[in-house]
């Protein structure tokens, strides 16, 4: 009975402690992020920035790579109205895109009619396979839009519904082959904060995790650790990504990583996340190996938590803070490092577009005899102002994850 | 550590900052040259036998001087602009041909000397070719002589039993018999001459099916070098003096150690036809070169006035080696200017040279060739007034330029286009090489993308060589192109396999490689992935011949039709796309051997007609020139060979006094 | 001063190891690269190749020409001829190159640490004021526009519009201020803040604290007591810092037509030339290795906490 009671006083002890649990750590930060302005501002631009590119293919843009020589070359930001697909040279069927989608699926359809009225299984199967590959190799679609996958396809095809032969004119201006610089400018973010964002979580993983550990441990192990970390540090890094360019763009070894599904951008980026998280892992083993002394971790090192809790429950949301200003000096990094190689011409390659390459095409209209401002501005002014939503969101969350900050302003 | 040494040592950490500060700070400044230009990437070398690139060779062409020199001759023409270059003499006063247009004979000026002051005579000139034709120069450029007496056999190193042949032993400076070589193929180890009795050559080593390209190569080449030579060595003075008439003596000669070992066996490099004694390329006597061919060859002149065949120094090259023979302090030059100094990839700085036979004639002081290879770099020193010629714009502004009066444009004689690679299946089918063709919108390409004022082509052969009428080849029309691919059994597209479209990284390519793309996709839904690589992989790439679809572009070495003709011949190395055609190929001979120039011309005509219409390679455009020069300069115009005499050219104000 | 000895014998210890390590990568990365170096645009006969192979030991099986290498850049300090460039060898190239490509670093970095950590105290010690804003707004500015559009607008606007700088090329200050600013900038931004926020984490500190209550002059009690601590992330960051700057003068060397060692660096590589790309990658390393120890060393000597090891 005794035993049973103080199970009954333990339990509701245990309770009691759960309940007083209370404000987390990270509740308290969001309650305390979303009373600034700057970064709840940031938050809400990156998110809407984040939702437009994956929407991008339903959004009522113009073609990425329809390129109109003739006559839209340069064009300055305008309001003029275009018809998607009523380009001359696509030879559209009463020039809009919505007619020669009609023609198509009409032609379709009449293959269709004579799919059903065939009995022969083995012309049966022809037949089906000829309506595939046509769908597949003359669906109008191929003209306006570059290799969509299923998802954006099914996108374009909602597009196409909702909005019909409507494109947002050339708010943006257009390039030097005549694209639309608007709808290039949200293709490209797609490309852009995917690299971004992936190459990012790679570094961040590796490099906290790395740092961590070789602060809190200590001696030999932080010294090979960190060891290993200056080996690193001391390559440059900028030769190793042009080689396996080079290396990746090799018909051989591009088949192969092609047959078992692996795209040769993934790992390209993949690569340069791996580049990125010496930086971050220095910084956290800095700060860890200032902070392990301090009386926490001692207590909890007396109440006899594993090094690995220690580590990852103690000390790494205590150099979060740290973690955070790094990582929204990395997504930049890498957006920016996307940027240089397109500048060496080493990014992603046409019809493909991400803002690095648009920022490059921008530079090279760039002289002093004529300046198509446009051409550089919007890629840019995208491109920067992603960065700068990144860094006040970043000093934000940094300010409110900051315990220090708890009592202020 | 106490805290007074942590502050020294953030002391000595500012000083130290502050002493690299200093150090950056002070620059060598160099004042500006009299006339500086854009000069593209930056040259690889200044050795006129290893050079191949137009920066090198504008470099070349001022620093040397060969028999004859293309110069201006009368005005230029009033529709293009193009200014007339002739051969004209250099090094050479006058020279004479004869009937038969096989044997031609310069005689060389007076008083000539190279700038360390020893006198140039036609012997220099014999050395010079002779150096240029070994193999071991490698010089990219021996095949433009290969009608010279014994040139092309020299060049390959192809001899015959009862050749007369020299032999060159293994002892080069530093060499032991059983040594590596030494790669300074001059000066020369001790040379033999006699006549070649037998060559005796081992049973070739059999290699398994599974033996890799690599192996096989490797294997012939090791068996080739097992072979043993016997000749008749006839006596000869150590200075090259032959008594051909003499008593010869019976010796052996090998290029393999292993073989050489055998004391009866010496040692060689090689076993060449005597090109030294017999080719056709001799000094007479110090002023008279004469020049033997086996054909005649209508543009001779023009490959004398060409920088592979200009002379270089003897001395200076023994004295210091190939690579280092061309350093600013070595380097003996005979040319209007002469080096100053080079800074690698800033640029080379040449000055007059004071002992030049015409040196009244050359305009500019010092000049300096600059490496620039961004366009709008380029472009913004032009602008600022750094450089006063720029070959290479931005085509975005070509436009706003073009009525500029310092801006001048004319048509090259160059070409712009893709070479198809017929290995790769729907490329072999001549339907589908001309659908790809006549789907191609070359108007809209020359005007609206490349912009400055290029040529559609629809063959190979750029228009404006004297005497030759173009072959028109397959003008664009899609309806046709579709119905081609249809026959050839790919309707509407379907069927058809995705094909690359290589092209090296460049601002000019990538817009018309996304053009053509668009076209191909749109008239012909045709899916062309398209590739980048850098020149280097990319020519590889291509030689291995592992594309689809590669741009290339070809510059006229000579005016003549020939140059654009005749590399498609079937296994020229420098066709790479499978394609080969015995008519072709029987065309290009005949005309080779064509003594008539009409004639001559009719056959190529042919032979391009060929091309123009079985297409293995689609031609896009006409290159046309497209450059700034600042107006106070008198004595710039375009020429069609993109060749440009700088000695000629001067400022208004400083022409002098007539 | 004796652990000081030993951590740089251990540190040159390291650093050989690092290289050996670079040699080796790069030596198997750039033989798997398909390509060779004479792909000129002509072909070259197979004999005259085989010569030119054995000119510069291609001829030989990969491991032996791994060994060679190796022994002469070891014994002899000799990276060999470059391939594409023939009438140099790798050492004259760096040697025309390094100086070049150092004295832009050098202004590009002290240029970023003046400006930079002069920004980061300024924005900290005025937080909120408009001070803090504009400079903050700069630095962010500074970190989000690639540095070859940046150079582009600042082309556009110095020599142009100002006509105050020549458009590109070596030789004078005035050609190196532009690209040095261009190079600098990106890095006054990441240095200006962080140092901002290092000096905003001392402020908080105790003994920055006691310090005001003795009633110390602000002016002291930020140069004596927040300013060195605050510069710890800052130290931290010249590594990186000095290979950003590295990278970066790819881009302006290439912008602005400076002979540095940077458009080699990528010619080498796009181009097979295999004893210059490696001569280059070695050099790299030499340079980013020591001025991380030189960091390491600065950042045990700001912060005693950190032992040397």
């Amino acid at each position: 009975m005794n035993t049973e009671a103080n199970r009954e006083t333990l339990e509701r002890i245990l309770v009691e402690s759960r309940n007083i649990h209370g404000v987390s750590l990270w509740q308290d930060a969001w309650n305390r992020l979303r009373r600034n302005p700057a970064a709840m501002i940031s938050l809400t631009c990156l998110v809407l920035l984040a939702v437009l590119a994956i929407l991008t293919p339903l959004l009522p843009l113009q073609s990425p790579i329809d390129k109109d020589l003739n006559e839209r070359r340069f064009l300055p930001p305008n309001l003029g109205t275009v018809v998607m697909g009523g380009r001359p040279g696509l030879k559209f069927a009463d020039g809009t895109l919505t007619g020669e989608l009609d023609r198509f699926n009409a032609e379709i359809a009449d293959l269709a009619i004579q799919l059903q009225s065939t009995s022969d299984p083995q012309q049966r199967q022809a037949l089906a396979a000829g309506i595939a590959a046509r769908i597949d190799i003359e669906h109008p679609f191929n003209q306006m839009w570059n290799e969509l996958g299923p998802v954006s396809w099914w996108m374009c095809q909602t597009r196409v519904a909702l909005f019909g032969n409507y494109a947002i004119p050339s708010l943006f201006g257009t390039d030097k082959l005549g694209r639309d610089l608007l709808a290039r400018v949200f293709w490209g973010a797609r490309v852009s904060l995917i690299v971004g964002i992936v190459a990012t979580l790679v570094s961040l993983i590796i490099g906290v995790s790395w740092g961590a550990i070789a602060g809190y441990f200590g001696g030999m192990i932080d010294a090979a650790m960190m060891r290993i970390v200056d080996m690193l540090y001391s390559i440059p890094f900028i030769f190793v990504v042009i080689f396996l360019v080079t290396f990746l763009g090799e018909d051989s070894v591009k088949k192969k990583l092609d047959s078992i599904g692996i795209d040769q951008i993934t790992i390209f980026y993949m690569v340069i996340g791996a580049i990125y998280w010496l930086t971050m892992s220095r910084v956290v083993r800095g700060q860890v190996l200032s902070l392990r002394s301090e009386q926490f971790i001692e207590s909890a090192r007396t109440v006899g938590a594993s090094p690995m809790r220690i580590v990852f429950r103690h000390l790494v949301p205590n150099v979060l803070g740290v973690v955070i200003v790094y990582l929204t000096l990395t997504i930049p990094s890498v957006m920016l490092f996307e940027a240089f190689l397109s500048f060496l011409g080493l990014g992603v390659s046409p019809p493909d577009v991400s803002w690095g390459l648009l920022l490059n095409d921008g530079v090279e209209a760039l002289s002093i005899i004529k300046v198509f401002w446009w051409v550089v501005v919007f890629p840019g002014g995208a491109l920067a102002a992603t960065l700068f939503a990144l860094n006040f969101l970043g000093d934000g969350i940094r300010d409110a994850l900051d315990p220090r900050m708890k009592n202020r302003d | 550590m106490p805290p007074e040494v942590r502050r020294g040592i953030v002391i000595f950490s500012c000083l130290v900052t502050l002493v690299a500060v200093i150090w950056a700070a002070r620059m060598d400044y160099v004042p500006p040259a009299h006339f500086s230009l854009q000069n593209g990437t930056d040259p690889k070398t200044l050795d006129p036998h290893r050079a191949t690139g137009q920066p090198e060779s504008k470099i070349i062409f001022e620093l040397f001087e060969g028999l004859l020199r293309m110069l201006p001759e009368g005005s230029p023409d009033p529709k293009t602009g193009l200014q007339p270059l002739t051969p004209q003499p250099g090094m050479a006063t006058s020279y004479e041909v004869s009937e038969d247009g096989k044997t031609y004979t310069f005689h060389l000026r007076d008083g000539l000397v190279w700038t360390d002051g020893t006198p140039l005579t036609a012997h220099d000139f014999a050395w010079s070719w002779q150096r240029m034709l070994h193999p071991a120069t490698a010089c990219e450029y021996g095949y433009l002589i290969s009608e010279v007496v014994l040139a092309d056999e020299y060049h390959h190193s192809i001899v015959k039993v009862g050749d007369r042949v020299e032999v060159e032993l293994w002892d080069r400076p530093g060499e032991s018999s059983g040594s590596d070589a030494n790669i300074q193929h001059f000066p020369r180890g001790t040379m033999k001459y006699g006549t070649l009795r037998a060559i005796i050559k081992p049973d070739q080593i059999v290699l398994p099916d599974s033996a890799s390209d690599d192996a096989r190569e490797s294997a012939e080449l090791d068996w080739q070098e097992s072979w043993v030579y016997q000749i008749d060595v006839a006596p000869s003075d150590g200075s090259g003096n032959v008594d051909w008439d003499g008593p010869t003596t019976p010796e052996e000669f090998s290029v393999s150690a292993q073989v050489a070992r055998d004391d009866s066996i010496q040692r060689t490099h090689g076993v060449m036809v005597d090109f030294q004694h017999f080719g056709g390329a001799q000094a007479v006597d110090d002023q008279t070169f004469v020049v033997r061919l086996n054909n005649a060859v209508p543009y001779f002149l023009n490959l004398v006035a060409y920088y592979p065949l200009f002379p270089v120094n003897r001395n200076c090259i023994e004295t210091h080696g190939a690579p280092l023979w061309t350093k600013a302090e070595n380097i003996v030059t005979n040319g209007p200017y002469m080096l100053q100094f080079r800074r690698l990839r800033d640029r080379i700085r040449v000055a007059k040279n004071p002992d030049y036979h015409n040196v009244d004639s050359v305009g500019m002081e010092t000049i300096d060739f600059i490496s620039l290879e961004s366009q709008n770099t380029a472009l913004n020193m032009y602008e600022t007034g750094q450089i006063q010629w720029a070959y290479d714009l931005p085509t975005s502004v070509l436009e706003e330029l073009k009525d500029r009066p310092d801006f001048h444009s004319a048509p090259k004689l160059s070409i712009y286009f893709y070479k198809l690679n017929h290995d790769v299946p729907p490329l072999d089918d001549i339907r589908v090489r001309q659908a790809l063709s006549m789907a191609i919108n070359r108007r809209q390409i020359v005007e609206e993308v490349s912009k400055g004022g290029q040529q559609p082509a629809y063959s190979v052969v750029p228009p404006g060589i004297a005497g030759y009428d173009n072959a028109d080849g397959l003008h664009e029309d899609v309806a046709r192109a579709k119905e081609l691919l249809a026959e050839a059994g790919y309707p509407g597209g379907r069927g058809f396999p995705k094909i690359s479209l290589l092209y090296n990284t460049s601002e000019t390519h990538r817009p018309i490689a996304e053009v053509i793309q668009q076209q191909l996709q749109n008239n012909l839904n045709i899916k062309i992935e398209l590739k980048n690589m850098e020149w280097g992989s990319f020519t590889e790439t291509v030689q291995m011949e592992k594309y689809e679809m590669a741009r290339y572009g070809w510059v006229g070495d000579y005016p003549d039709p020939n140059t654009f003709l005749d590399m498609w011949v079937t296994d020229n190395p420098q066709s790479n796309t499978n394609w080969s055609n015995l008519e072709y190929d029987g065309l290009i001979k005949a005309a080779s051997t064509e003594l008539d120039s009409t004639k001559r011309m009719q056959l190529l005509r042919q032979a391009e007609t060929i091309l123009a219409n079985e297409l293995p390679v689609i031609p896009i455009y006409f290159y046309t020139s497209a450059e700034m020069a600042k107006t106070n300069i008198e004595g710039f115009a375009p020429s069609a060979q993109d060749l440009h005499p700088l000695q000629i050219l001067r400022y208004r104000s400083e022409t002098p006094k007539e | 001063m004796r652990d000081l000895l030993g951590y740089l014998l251990k540190r040159a210890a390291w650093m050989v190891l690092t290289l050996w390590a670079v040699y080796t990568v790069s030596f198997v990365l750039m033989r798997s690269v398909p390509g060779n170096p004479f792909s000129g645009e002509r072909s070259v006969p197979p004999a005259i190749e085989r010569q030119l192979k054995a000119r510069y030991n291609l001829d030989a099986p990969p491991l032996q020409q791994y060994w060679d290498y190796l022994v002469g850049v070891v014994t002899r300090l000799d990276l060999g001829w470059s391939t594409r460039l023939e009438d140099y060898s790798v050492n004259q190239v760096i040697a025309e190159g390094f100086p070049v490509s150092a004295t832009l670093a050098i202004f590009a970095l002290v240029f970023a640490i003046l400006l930079g950590v002069t920004a980061g105290i300024i924005s900290a010690v005025y937080r909120r004021s408009t001070a803090d804003h504009v400079l903050m707004f700069a630095a962010v500015l500074g970190i989000a526009i690639p540095n070859f559009v940046l150079a582009s607008l600042a082309i556009l606007l110095f020599v142009f519009m100002i006509q105050i700088f020549p458009a590109g090329g070596w030789g004078t200050l005035q050609q190196i201020a532009l690209p040095a600013f261009c190079l600098g900038l990106p890095v006054a931004a990441y240095i200006a803040r962080l140092s901002r926020t290092g000096m905003l984490e001392m402020l908080t500190k105790d003994h920055v604290r006691t310090a005001y209550a003795k009633g110390l002059p602000k002016r002291t009690v930020i140069l004596r007591h927040v300013v060195p601590g605050a510069m710890l992330p800052v130290v931290s960051y010249l590594g990186p810092a000095v290979a950003r700057v590295l990278t970066g003068s790819l881009v302006l060397e290439k912008i602005f037509a400076l002979p540095g060692m940077g458009s080699h660096f990528i010619n080498a590589a796009t181009q097979r030339d295999y004893t210059l790309a490696m001569g280059m990658v070695l050099t790299y390393t030499v340079l980013l290795f020591v001025m991380n120890t030189l960091v390491d060393l600065t950042y045990a000597i700001i912060d005693p906490r950190v032992k040397l090891r």
